[in-house]
């Protein structure tokens, strides 16, 4: 088993005394999908943002894909490591003066430098995966939420990135369009990609992953198989918060 | 065959004698105000038609768009200037070819060389010394050399004031401010009568280029500020999502901040080239013959002494003309690049 993400002991706080990061450790083996759960402002998009190198920590040590960062934030390991792992936001932060193909070729010209043609090429069969190859010559505005967000998945992974960091990407989706974007991302867990999803899906969580972890006020609480962290979880504070979920 | 809707016309003369005839006072001031309008209308036209004196312009024709430029070569400003009108014409109504609509800027950039060219000569055209320049000829050259130099100029500006680093963000800062508390007409003496005195002996900064000079220094500060402005505008996410792609700083810039900030920045930048053009006029005071400065220089002739009305008339005519050109094709330009981006 190959581990991709290991953190050990990470520390973060933005003001003094308030943490959003407090010694928060973790393992994500190649080909599993983590998901991480938790009530908003716990950390855990901080925590995913620590692993391409978005957000800077003030303790402890992160080695992904076998590259290690300190509290000392190396652009240039940095670097190394976003070549190779693939982020979506919850705002899909497409390009918009681009059209759709020329979002998913940019970073694979520019910075695996390859031909355009062969970047087209393998940004068409991405679009064809997503089932919006229909739409490569428009723009991220004429496309609804779903489609943009397939189309942001699809850039992530024009870097043929080991590694995929998902920060909410539902949730600022219209409820009826959840779905398309959810199925995309069972059929990459399904072709072993390593995930970090950071998601209120519960039957995404159920289905998919193959561990959860939940945070409360950047602290780790617990580390389960989905099974039981949705049917018996161990810490009171997480029944709580499925309770809370699940009235929704 | 006219159609007209007759009852809509009959409410609106309802209408028209409701707000303007409703009691005698009322009646009273749209009579006034009419026999106003028509007596400055009529006065204005006997005086456009009959009692203005025209010959002073259309005798003068070629002065007003070649300047002092010799006569048997005037052909070489004037297809300039034709090529640089038959382009904005193709630009607003030529057809929709996609490679012919992706290398139109090209061929814009491109008439600047070629005006050089025909103005300056050499290479089969005989030499022709810049003060011989003038006219409307003159005062388009002040125009698009300065604006384009003045873009990238400003682009450097406005990144440098959003730098990091300390030091680059306060030269640029400063040199914006010092820049846009001067008066332009102070940074056009500067480069008319100083530049040459800081330069050593001998060498020799063209009048026209130290026009150009100073234009582009006053202009580069304010283009800077609407870039800043636009720079600003772009969420922070887009440079997260960009840096999650594994692009570099440099890369950044030129693929996603420049692009996006120019777009927002286009009506603004529109502002400043249209009046950088008026503002070449500020070179007559400076002695270029532009198109001003012509206009000056045929009223100190004996024969047209006092012709001031017609002359400033014509004059207002043809900087009309072309502001009217210069803004109708900046618009075509801000329909095309918001076409596709309803919600940019």
């Amino acid at each position: 088993m190959e581990p991709i993400v290991i953190a050990k002991n990470l520390t973060k706080s933005y003001t003094k005394g308030l943490r959003a990061l407090d010694n928060v450790s973790l393992k994500v083996n190649r080909g599993k999908v983590l998901v991480v759960m938790g009530p908003s402002g716990s950390g855990k998009s901080t925590l995913i943002r620590t692993f391409n190198g978005l957000e800077a920590f003030d303790n402890g040590e992160l080695n992904i894909l076998g590259i290690k960062i300190d509290s000392t934030h190396d652009e240039r390991k940095i670097q190394k490591i976003r070549r190779r792992v693939g982020m979506v936001f919850q705002q899909f932060n497409l390009f918009p003066h681009l059209s759709i193909l020329e979002n998913i070729t940019l970073a694979p010209i520019h910075v695996q430098k390859r031909r355009q043609i062969e970047a087209e090429e393998y940004g068409m069969y991405l679009l064809s995966q997503m089932g919006i190859d229909s739409h490569a010559k428009k723009y991220p505005s004429q496309l609804s939420g779903g489609e943009q967000q397939r189309v942001a998945i699809a850039r992530a992974l024009a870097l043929k990135p080991e590694l995929l960091l998902f920060d909410e990407p539902t949730s600022a989706l219209d409820p009826e369009r959840v779905n398309e974007v959810l199925d995309a991302m069972r059929r990459l867990a399904e072709q072993g990609m390593t995930m970090v999803v950071v998601t209120h899906e519960i039957s995404f969580a159920k289905d998919v992953s193959d561990q959860v972890l939940f945070m409360d006020s950047g602290k780790v609480i617990e580390t389960s198989p989905p099974n039981i962290f949705f049917s018996n979880a161990r810490h009171e504070r997480s029944r709580k918060f499925l309770n809370q979920l699940d009235k929704h | 065959m006219f159609k007209i809707d007759i009852s809509s016309t009959i409410f609106f003369l309802k209408n028209l004698k409701k707000t303007l005839f409703s009691n005698l006072f009322n009646t009273i001031i749209t009579l006034l105000i009419i026999l106003f309008i028509s007596v400055a209308i009529s006065n204005t036209f006997a005086w456009l038609l009959f009692k203005a004196n025209w010959k002073v312009v259309i005798s003068n024709l070629p002065l007003y768009a070649f300047g002092s430029f010799p006569p048997n070569e005037q052909w070489r400003p004037a297809t300039w200037m034709i090529s640089l009108l038959l382009l904005s014409i193709f630009t607003l109504c030529g057809p929709e070819w996609k490679w012919l609509r992706k290398n139109l800027l090209i061929v814009w950039v491109g008439t600047i060389p070629l005006g050089l060219y025909l103005l300056y000569g050499g290479l089969g055209l005989s030499p022709i010394m810049s003060r011989h320049w003038g006219g409307l000829t003159l005062t388009i050259l002040l125009t698009v050399c300065s604006s384009l130099l003045s873009l990238p100029f400003g682009i450097v500006l406005a990144l440098c004031r959003q730098s990091s680093l300390p030091l680059i963000q306060k030269l640029s800062s400063i040199y914006i401010d010092v820049m846009r508390a001067i008066p332009l007409i102070a940074v056009l003496f500067f480069g008319q009568l100083l530049i040459p005195l800081f330069l050593p002996v001998g060498i020799e900064i063209d009048r026209v280029w130290r026009a150009i000079f100073a234009f582009t220094l006053f202009v580069s500060a304010y283009i800077a500020e609407d870039i800043r402005g636009g720079l600003q505008s772009i969420p922070n996410t887009q440079i997260e999502a960009a840096n999650s792609l594994g692009l570099n700083q440099y890369q950044i810039i030129q693929f996603i901040l420049i692009p996006q900030a120019l777009r927002i920045a286009l009506p603004a930048l529109t502002n400043q080239s249209i009046g950088l053009f008026q503002n070449t006029s500020l070179m007559a005071i400076l002695g270029l013959v532009e198109l001003l400065g012509v206009g000056r220089s045929i009223l100190a002739n004996p024969e047209f002494i006092g012709q001031y009305i017609e002359v400033y008339v014509w004059l207002a005519c043809v900087y009309w003309m072309v502001c009217t050109i210069m803004a109708v094709l900046a618009r075509h330009l801000e329909q095309r690049m918001t076409i596709n981006q309803a919600n940019f």
